[in-house]
């Protein structure tokens, strides 16, 4: 390659930093004392102890590059404070800690004395990685492809009806009730819900939404958000701005998004930075709406239908960085018989491993399932043969830790634990009384 | 106190303050992009907590898991305190009550035990000699003799000289190297509450 090229990619890399440098950033960047009380606050560390795992080592890579650009003792003497000029070697070597041995769960923040926003600092250096190329391809696929169907929707439109009619019809016959609609499109609906690609997000809120009375109208769209993952705000906001466009255009109250962390903290949290404002609609969790129904006795639940005991897995997204500890924790009481707490959790909860997009990039399969090795460890001593959670991500790699480390559980969301009650409730109801007892 | 020696303290103390004031412009000409979606929590109580019981050992796993160093840091940090109290006394030293004197001697020495143990840690734990610079070692031997100096000098008049000459070269060292962490704590601390605050997790606001 040659010199000019390097300088371009270097030069390109260090712009896309620069970019993101605002004061959070530079706080994050210059407070760490290196005192690695963070290490064991990590999942990736506390399963494979290395020092490369320490989160302050791996931010490490990206403040080393600050200091040659920013620090006057980094600039003089660079070996003094530990300060490098980037090439491209390193380029290619924060590939593997910025997006497979980071998941962005924040759990050495909370855990560190200063409160060091490694996340921050792990999301520039993906910022840089996307910007030179060096994004895992699978990222890049998906989110453009995300893009792409924002931009051909009425291509979409037809076939994507054909395929929810279809769904219509399946949930009429789980519910038994053929008055269940899937509406799309709905003018005026209160409820924008975003699902994901696959039935199992839009099936059970079918349901739940239908017995709750709810008025509501599907989402042509996922809610899944690759760009965010990429740390490219640009490809992040085109995704986003497809679901705002399409709540607007509805004039939706609010946009409830299905059982998904980091769309959660795509839509809830980040959107409105990117789009320069709040919306004018509600974002919010299938999991707050549940708990809402709960607690108003919308639902009839009967927790009997979920007779096991069952584990909750705290989505960091959700709990963690969203604050959605109590409402998961409300709709379990309901739906299940036993709901047993794994131990730690809430925002102290580890990341499942497969956060930060780390569970759609195949090559890193290994990466998270050794990652994943504290999850499992705390699945076991919770001892419950049920494990609930409020994320995809999460669910596609607690499954992939039962298979890996032979944990014989079963991984559920939280919305077929709500049905199952459901559906065992309205039966329960339907069935006269001598037939019943 | 001889007159050159209050020149260097002061010029000392104004590279520091020179310095760190370099530190504030550059952080505050950076962008300032406040969170904009609806908050669920309170920012406000979430910096209350961030600097209050935030703070605490038992707030967090990391320092209930190692109390021992969360104590050696809490102990090397108020001996600094006193360290930097004592040598903004030491002019008025005669007026200083005995007790005074034992009390910062006393902190002082306490702060180097704890930073020079500190730094017994970091040269023989792999993980934090592998995070190390050679600023994070320079940075803490420093401020450890400085403190050593400083038990020394409010024990008895012999440490007083080293206690300047390290007083001064740790003033000038504060913007220049890793210890000028204990300026950026305020703005970690702060962005740590507002994040965490506004989302509802910290601050005892809960989630809407």
């Amino acid at each position: 390659m040659s010199e000019t090229v390097r300088t371009e990619t270097i030069n390109t890399a260090l712009g896309a930093l620069e970019r993101v440098l605002d004061r959070r950033l530079v706080a994050a960047l210059e407070v760490c004392a290196r005192c690695g009380i963070c290490a064991e606050a990590c999942h990736v560390y506390a399963s494979d102890p290395r020092p490369e795992h320490v989160p302050a080592a791996r931010a490490e890579r990206v403040r080393a590059v600050y200091r040659r650009q920013h620090d006057p003792l980094g600039k003089l003497f660079p070996w003094l404070v530990g300060a490098k000029d980037l090439t491209e070697p390193d380029l290619d070597a924060l590939a593997e800690p910025a997006f497979a041995s980071c998941t962005l769960c924040r759990r050495c923040t909370i855990n560190c004395p200063f409160g060091v926003d490694t996340a921050l600092i792990m999301r520039a250096a993906r910022a840089m990685l996307t910007a030179t190329d060096r994004a895992p391809e699978m990222l890049v696929m998906l989110a453009d492809a995300a893009i792409a169907r924002g931009e051909h929707a009425e291509e979409f439109r037809e076939i994507y009806r054909e395929i929810v009619a279809g769904l219509e019809h399946e949930a009429q016959e789980r519910l038994g009730d053929p008055t269940l609609r899937i509406p799309l499109d709905q003018q005026g609906a209160e409820i924008l819900y975003v699902g994901l690609s696959g039935a199992h997000t839009i099936l059970p809120a079918a349901i739940i939404f239908h017995e709750a009375n709810a008025s509501w109208t599907l989402s042509m769209f996922e809610a899944s958000n690759y760009g965010l993952f990429l740390g490219d705000p640009a490809r992040a906001k085109a995704i986003a701005r497809r679901i705002v466009d399409e709540a607007v255009r509805l004039g939706v109250k609010e946009v409830v998004l299905t059982e998904c962390g980091h769309a959660y903290a795509a839509l809830r949290w980040e959107a409105p930075n990117w789009f320069g404002g709040e919306f004018p609609f509600k974002v919010r969790s299938i999991v707050e709406v549940l708990a809402d129904y709960v607690r108003d006795g919308r639902l009839a639940l009967d927790p009997t239908a979920n007779p096991e005991p069952v584990t909750y897995h705290d989505s960091c997204n959700l709990a963690r960085n969203g604050g959605l500890i109590e409402a998961p924790r409300i709709v379990l009481r309901a739906a299940v018989q036993n709901f047993v707490e794994m131990n730690p959790h809430g925002k102290e909860n580890f990341c499942c491993g497969g956060g930060g997009g780390l569970v759609a990039i195949p090559e890193w399969f290994e990466t998270r399932m050794r990652a994943g090795r504290k999850k499992a460890e705390q699945i076991r001593a919770a001892g419950a043969p049920v494990v609930a959670t409020s994320c995809e991500n999460c669910n596609l790699q607690l499954t992939d830790l039962n298979g890996y480390y032979d944990l014989n559980v079963q991984v559920v969301g939280l919305m077929e634990l709500v049905v199952n009650a459901l559906l065992k409730a309205r039966r329960r109801h339907a069935v006269p009384l001598p037939e019943a007892a | 106190m001889t007159p050159a020696w209050a020149i260097i303290l002061l010029g000392a103390l104004a590279v520091s303050v020179w310095g760190l004031w370099g530190h504030l412009r550059r952080t505050l000409a950076r962008p300032w992009r406040p969170e904009l979606s609806r908050a669920a929590g309170s920012p406000g109580r979430g910096v209350i907590y961030a600097f209050t019981w935030g703070m605490a050992p038992w707030a967090k796993e990391s320092t209930r898991l190692h109390l021992l160093a969360y104590l050696r840091g809490v102990v090397f940090h108020v001996g600094i305190a006193a360290g930097l109290a004592g040598l903004a006394l030491i002019p008025w030293r005669a007026a200083v009550p005995a007790a005074g004197e034992g009390a910062i001697a006393v902190a002082a020495a306490a702060g180097a035990v704890a930073g020079w143990g500190g730094l017994l840690v970091r040269v023989t734990e792999h993980n934090l000699r592998a995070v190390s610079t050679p600023d994070d070692l320079f940075s803490v031997a420093l401020v450890s003799a400085f403190l050593s100096a400083g038990a020394g000098a409010w024990w008895g008049p012999r440490w007083t000289a080293p206690y300047l000459a390290l007083g001064a070269l740790t003033l000038v060292a504060i913007p220049l190297t890793k210890i000028r962490h204990c300026f950026y704590f305020f703005f970690s601390r702060y962005f740590f509450g507002l994040f965490y605050g506004r989302r509802g997790v910290v601050g005892g606001v809960q989630h809407e």
